[in-house]
């Protein structure tokens, strides 16, 4: 099993995983520098995004024959997987409450989870506008 | 482009490379022993990790209990963490449960990731207080 695994997907996972992570990290720290630091916006609107994207490409790699498994670890497993994180929203959650904005904590746990999968559906649907 | 020469994105980098590997193989190793289908197993063990972890690494640096330079302090949460932990991937198999039709794994594992990653967060807080020396 991970003897199959080829130098070729471990190169376009760390080729995605870096771009990945380097938008997630400017992005947060732009979206903090613009919106405050009150309420994580910036993991919020980059875990929402990339669930949409993942629905999208993951249609995508389904629908398209020959669709070469090393793009699909680059942009799926590489790029997405390193632009969405879940730690970040674990210890976000955490900051929230501790803040005292209890309200807002909850529609931040509860609502990052929902709208996840929402956008996860809509990415789903948009990429069957091109596959079917 | 400027702020990709800074010391802070090499340091975000290096962390994502082995972050996004480590999933990567974890996934695959869930896959061989539990079945193709049940890499779900892999993502969850890693975002629950992955929430002790940067609670963990976050609160000995935050509450001063360590002295812990921005660099390695971003390579590990930031960087290794943030790209370790997906939530895109969550997002995906919770909507395969739904596909299924199979609610009460939807339920499980969509509720219980965000549950378990909280209780995950608390013992890495937790543990973090307790190395206070």
């Amino acid at each position: 099993m991970l003897q199959d695994v080829g130098l070729l997907s471990v190169l376009a996972i760390a080729i995605g995983a870096i771009p990945g992570a380097l938008s997630r990290y400017h992005l947060t720290e732009w979206i903090k520098a613009k919106y405050g630091t009150k309420f994580p916006y910036g993991t919020f609107v980059i875990n929402l995004t990339g669930c949409l994207a993942m629905g999208f490409f993951f249609t995508i790699s389904k629908g398209i024959t020959g669709y070469p498994k090393e793009l699909d670890l680059l942009i799926r497993t590489g790029f997405l997987g390193s632009y969405t994180t879940f730690s970040t929203y674990g210890f976000d959650t955490l900051t929230l409450w501790r803040s005292n904005q209890k309200l807002a904590t909850f529609f931040y746990w509860a609502g990052s989870a929902i709208l996840g999968l929402v956008a996860v559906i809509l990415g789903t649907a948009i990429a069957n506008f091109f596959v079917k | 482009m400027d702020f990709l020469r800074g010391r802070l994105s090499l340091a975000v980098a290096i962390g994502a490379i082995f972050g996004a590997l480590s999933r990567f193989y974890i996934t695959e190793f869930a896959k061989a022993i539990f079945g193709k289908d049940l890499g779900f197993y892999g993502t969850f063990l890693i975002n629950v990790s992955g929430c002790f972890l940067i609670a963990y690494i976050l609160t000995l640096a935050f509450e001063n209990i360590r002295s812990i330079s921005p660099e390695l302090r971003l390579m590990t949460t930031t960087g290794f963490c943030g790209a370790y932990t997906t939530f895109s991937t969550y997002g995906l198999e919770s909507k395969g449960f739904l596909d299924k039709g199979d609610i009460t794994m939807l339920l499980i594992y969509w509720v219980g990731s965000a549950i378990v990653g909280m209780i995950g967060v608390q013992m890495g807080v937790f543990l973090a207080r307790s190395s206070i020396q």
